[in-house]
């Protein structure tokens, strides 16, 4: 009997002890080197300005932006309603609560599309999903957005659909930018990650 | 003699096993529900489901009782009244295949009387009821299903309840040896 | 995958039904342990009997290390489990009363349901007791209410509360318990000699 015990004791042990090395091979599990080179290739993990400006002039809930510039710079500039995660904070907890909010799309953005290139390519070995990054940048977004350049006559009709678009865009954030960036950064606060619980009740 | 001995006695499986069983019951419950296994959380809805009965206006108004009271079905209608049916029957069921399914009968210490054994059984209960609202269950709920997730609440009552029976055991030796 | 009802991938309606299953397998394994009897119960106290100890450390070990494999293999999603919320004051208190009516008592309620099963008298009245003890609770429950709900910690985990990983947690608990089996064996063997009244 007292050795089926012996035997039993060490089995328990074995079973706890591996659970150390279940958690540390967790730790390093990333999705594949593949299927990370075809994410990066996607065309679709980029957004446009326009994109983007349509959807802050909509006040779509759903959107989320995230300023990955030094927070210095962000407090000079963003864009409205963005929140600030500079790139090199972006492993702390507290950022990345941030990220994998169901139902949220997180646009990443930086003065141009590198920082925010790499910030995605983190976030994706993380696995997270639903990032995206906004094409050219703030450079791009003040290029198209701010200071739209009208297109030449012979340009095709859409082109000037965008150019009027751009042109109102311009007008509501410039504009009203004091009034705009208050109202937003009160207004869409996303609440971060939190457990889910089932239910309550007693024992 | 011997031999007479060991078949009227009790015949309990490993305790070893019961432990493994039990843990993966409780995994199979955490696994099918998100939630373990309890007990107290019943008599809760007993209790409820009675002032429902004798006192509507009361039982509604009670700050603790009203909040398991709705107009649309009755607090008995509760996992966990569910589950504590089935401990019963499951304890049935164990009890008449070891056959230990007897008589009404009293198990007190040959030191003690066994209206003595009843009278505290009911003020450990009494306790006990009132014990296990104060810690959001009992020793299945809070202390081994919260505990078993890893809970701090569920570590507290685990240690504060066999705690305070250690502390508290020689004051009630003679109840039981 | 898991936890399968609030995935949705049992439906509400069997509910009940898995009730009933799971209680039928917790009662069976209660009472076949010997948890229907107070005396063995209470033997924990006093060194006669630690079949408590056995089996609860046990239960509590196999879930502790189970739950970090069922979280491994995908099975079971750990941040949607139920994590019992702490109210740190009042759950101290509760279960040093607790810890009274256990001496006194000798059962705890899901024990208390399987000895009724098998005819105990002494069971039928402690869950008389829980019943009045709740009913009393529930009267006098404004005198106490800021108490019920001070120090309210959330739903924490001992991993949220100190930073040490769960692992680290399973397997320090189950050394914990497995020392704690083989020392209670011999001291249970040198109790048992002393005493005659109570057959093992």
């Amino acid at each position: 009997m007292n050795r089926n015990y012996i035997i039993l004791t060490f089995l328990m042990l074995a079973l706890a002890v591996g659970t150390l090395f279940l958690h540390l091979q967790k730790d390093t599990k990333q999705i594949q080197p593949e299927a990370l080179l075809w994410d990066v290739l996607q065309p679709t993990r980029y957004v446009t300005t326009d994109q983007v400006a349509k959807r802050l002039i909509e006040k779509d809930p759903s959107l989320m932006l995230i300023d990955v510039r030094p927070a210095a710079e962000y407090t000079q500039f963003t864009l409205p309603g963005a929140l600030n995660v500079p790139l090199d904070s972006l492993y702390t907890s507290a950022a990345l609560a941030n990220f994998g909010i169901p139902g949220a799309k997180v646009v990443l953005f930086a003065n141009d599309a590198i920082a925010a290139d790499e910030a995605w390519v983190i976030l994706r070995r993380l696995n997270f999903k639903n990032n995206y990054v906004m094409k050219g940048g703030l450079n791009g977004w003040v290029e198209t957005i701010i200071r739209p350049v009208a297109p030449a006559e012979t340009a095709p009709e859409t082109a000037f659909e965008q150019y009027n678009f751009r042109k109102a865009a311009s007008m509501y954030f410039t504009g009203a930018k004091m009034d705009v960036n208050k109202d937003q950064k009160a207004k869409v606060v996303f609440k971060k990650r939190k457990k889910t619980v089932v239910a309550s009740g007693g024992c | 003699m011997d031999t007479i001995k060991k078949e009227n006695a009790p015949h309990y499986i490993n305790p070893y096993l019961g432990g493994v069983l039990l843990g993966m019951l409780l995994l199979l419950t955490i696994y099918i529900t998100g939630r373990g296994l309890g007990a107290s959380g019943a008599v809760k809805s007993t209790v409820a489901t009675t002032a429902k009965i004798v006192t509507p206006q009361d039982a509604k108004a009670n700050a603790y009782i009203g909040r398991y009271i709705t107009d649309d079905h009755s607090p008995m209608y509760t996992w966990l009244v569910f589950e504590s049916l089935g401990i019963f029957f499951g304890g049935l069921l164990s009890g008449v295949i070891f056959r230990r399914v007897g008589k009404p009968r009293i198990e007190h210490s040959s030191k003690i009387s066994g209206n003595k054994r009843l009278i505290f059984a009911t003020i450990g209960g009494i306790l006990f009821g009132i014990g296990s609202q104060f810690g959001r269950g009992c020793t299945s709920g809070a202390a081994l299903s919260g505990s078993g997730t890893f809970a701090v609440g569920g570590i507290i009552v685990m240690f504060a309840i066999f705690g305070t029976g250690y502390a508290v055991a020689w004051l009630f030796k003679k109840l039981w040896i | 995958m898991g936890p399968l009802i609030p995935n949705g991938i049992i439906t509400g309606d069997w509910n009940f039904v898995i009730a009933i299953l799971l209680g039928v397998a917790f009662g069976f394994i209660l009472e076949a342990s010997g948890f229907s009897s107070s005396r063995n119960i209470v033997g924990v106290f006093y060194g006669y009997n630690f079949v408590v100890l056995r089996v609860f450390f046990t239960a509590l070990i196999v879930t502790m290390v189970g739950l970090m494999y069922f979280d491994y293999f995908g099975w079971l999603n750990l941040s949607q489990i139920f994590i019992l919320p702490t109210f740190w004051q009042p759950m101290l208190v509760g279960g040093i009363v607790m810890g009274f009516g256990f001496i006194m008592g000798g059962f705890c309620p899901g024990t208390s349901f399987t000895a009724i099963a098998i005819g105990k008298i002494d069971a039928l009245l402690f869950t008389v007791g829980l019943y009045v003890g709740i009913g009393i609770f529930s009267l006098a429950f404004p005198l106490f209410a800021d108490f019920y709900n001070s120090g309210n910690l959330g739903n924490i985990t001992v991993t949220d509360l100190t930073g040490i990983d769960a692992s680290w947690l399973a397997l320090a608990f189950t050394f914990i318990a497995l020392a704690a089996f083989w020392i209670t064996m011999l001291i249970e063997k040198k109790i048992r000699k002393k005493i005659t009244d109570y057959k093992f």
